[in-house]
C-alpha cells in the first residue's frame, strides 16, 4: 500500500511532468508587474485564432482581449523588413480615439487610435509586448484607469 | 527508487508535501515588503508553477490559466498591504487563483469546458522536470488511472496535491460540496485510485 502523502507526492510529480507551467510565464508576470503605476485594469485574453493557437509561435494571428467595458482585437503579422519584426494592427470596440502605448522589452512606442478605434504599430521588435490604453480627453470612451492587455510573446 | 529528494531547495520533506514553498513564499514576501528589490522576482519564479497547477486544477484551458495567474500576481501586488501575516501569503494567492479562475470560467465558458480536461488526460506523459523521482512507468500508470476517476475526484486531488494546507472552506465552495465532506472525499478518492493502481501492471508500489 502507498500512503496518502506518498501518493499525493507522486501525483504532484505526475502533473508537473504532464502539464508543466508554460515557458516564460514567470517572465510575462514580471514584465507586467514592472510598472510604475499599478492602477490599471487588466484585460483577459478572450480568443486566439491562429494555425496554432499557442503563445510564442511565429505566425500571423488574431488575438482578442476584453473586459466588461471594451474589446481590443489585435492582428500580428510579419513586418516584411530585413530583420525579424512584426506589424501590429488593432481595433478598439466601442470605437474610441484613445492614446495607446505599446510596451516592449526595449522601451515603449505610442500612437493614437482613430475615431473608428483603429491603430497600428508598423515595426514591433520580437519579445514580450503589452498594449496599454490610456484615458484620453475627448475620446468617445471615458476610461477611469488605463486598460492593459496581458504580456504576450511575439 | 528513493523516497524523496529533500535536498533540492527543500522541495519536499519527509511528509512528501512541499512544506518549504510555504516558508519560502512567506520569507520573500516579507523581504519584498521591507524593500528588497529582488525578492518579488524570486517570489514570482518560485510560486508561479504552484499557481499554474492551481489554475489548471480548476478546469481552465491553458490560456485562461495563464491570464488567471497574471491576475493573481497583480492582485497580490495591489493588495499586499492587506496581508498582515506573511505566513498567509501562499494561501491568499491560492484562494485568489481559485476566485480568478472561477471568474474566468464564467466569462469564457469555451475555455473552461470539461472537454479540455479530457483531452489533457489522453495526451501522453512527457519527460518530467529534472530531479523528478517518478519513473516513466509510474507516471504513465498514475496518469492513466487518474483519468478514470470521477471529474470531482480529479480536481480535488489536484488542488490538494499542490495546495499545502489548502483552504478547505474555499475549496468546498469551488467544488460545490460541503466543507465537512472534503476530508472524507479526499480519502475515498485516494482509495479508489489505489485500487485502480493495484490492477495496473506498470504501477510500482514502492520506494
Amino acid at each position: 500500500m502507498t500512503g496518502d502523502e506518498e501518493l499525493l507526492r507522486r501525483l504532484r510529480e505526475m502533473w508537473e511532468a504532464t502539464d508543466p507551467v508554460p515557458d516564460g510565464l514567470a517572465d510575462r508576470v514580471l514584465f507586467t508587474l514592472d510598472l510604475e503605476h499599478l492602477e490599471f485594469e487588466l484585460l483577459r485574453l478572450h480568443d486566439a485564432f491562429a494555425p496554432q493557437a499557442a503563445r510564442g509561435h511565429e505566425s500571423a494571428r488574431t488575438i482578442t482581449f476584453s473586459s466588461d467595458s471594451l474589446t481590443v482585437m489585435v492582428t500580428v503579422s510579419p513586418a516584411g523588413g530585413r530583420r525579424p519584426a512584426h506589424r501590429l494592427d488593432g481595433w478598439i470596440a466601442p470605437a474610441a480615439a484613445l492614446r495607446v502605448e505599446l510596451r516592449t522589452s526595449g522601451g515603449s512606442q505610442e500612437t493614437t487610435a482613430d475615431r473608428d478605434g483603429r491603430l497600428s504599430f508598423p515595426d514591433v521588435p520580437a519579445g514580450l509586448v503589452q498594449l496599454v490604453l490610456h484615458p484620453t480627453e475627448g475620446a468617445a470612451l471615458d476610461l477611469v484607469v488605463p486598460v492593459m492587455t496581458p504580456a504576450v510573446q511575439l | 527508487m528513493t523516497p524523496n529528494t529533500a535536498d533540492d531547495a527543500g522541495l519536499a520533506d519527509d511528509t512528501g508535501l512541499p512544506v518549504a514553498i510555504w516558508d519560502i513564499a512567506a520569507r520573500e514576501f516579507a523581504a519584498w515588503r521591507e524593500g528588497d528589490p529582488g525578492a518579488l522576482e524570486r517570489l514570482v519564479r518560485r510560486v508561479t508553477p504552484t499557481l499554474w497547477q492551481t489554475a489548471r486544477s480548476c478546469g481552465l484551458g491553458r490560456e485562461a490559466a495563464e491570464d488567471t495567474v497574471q491576475a493573481t500576481w497583480l492582485a497580490l501586488v495591489r493588495r499586499a498591504d492587506s496581508i498582515r501575516d506573511p505566513q498567509a501569503v501562499l494561501r491568499w494567492m491560492v484562494t485568489t487563483t481559485h476566485r480568478e479562475a472561477w471568474k474566468a470560467g464564467r466569462l469564457s465558458q469555451r475555455e473552461a469546458t470539461v472537454e479540455e480536461a479530457v483531452l489533457d488526460a489522453v495526451s501522453p506523459p512527457v519527460e518530467g522536470p529534472e530531479g523528478a523521482v517518478l519513473t516513466q512507468g509510474t507516471a504513465r500508470a498514475l496518469w492513466r488511472q487518474v483519468a478514470r476517476l470521477p471529474q470531482r475526484c480529479q480536481r480535488l486531488l489536484r488542488v490538494i496535491a499542490f495546495g499545502h494546507r489548502p483552504d478547505y472552506a474555499a475549496l468546498a465552495d469551488r467544488l460545490g460540496m460541503p466543507v465537512g465532506s472534503i476530508g472524507p472525499t479526499r480519502g475515498r478518492c485516494l482509495d479508489k485510485l489505489r485500487t485502480l493502481l493495484a490492477a495496473d501492471p506498470e504501477w510500482e508500489v514502492g520506494p
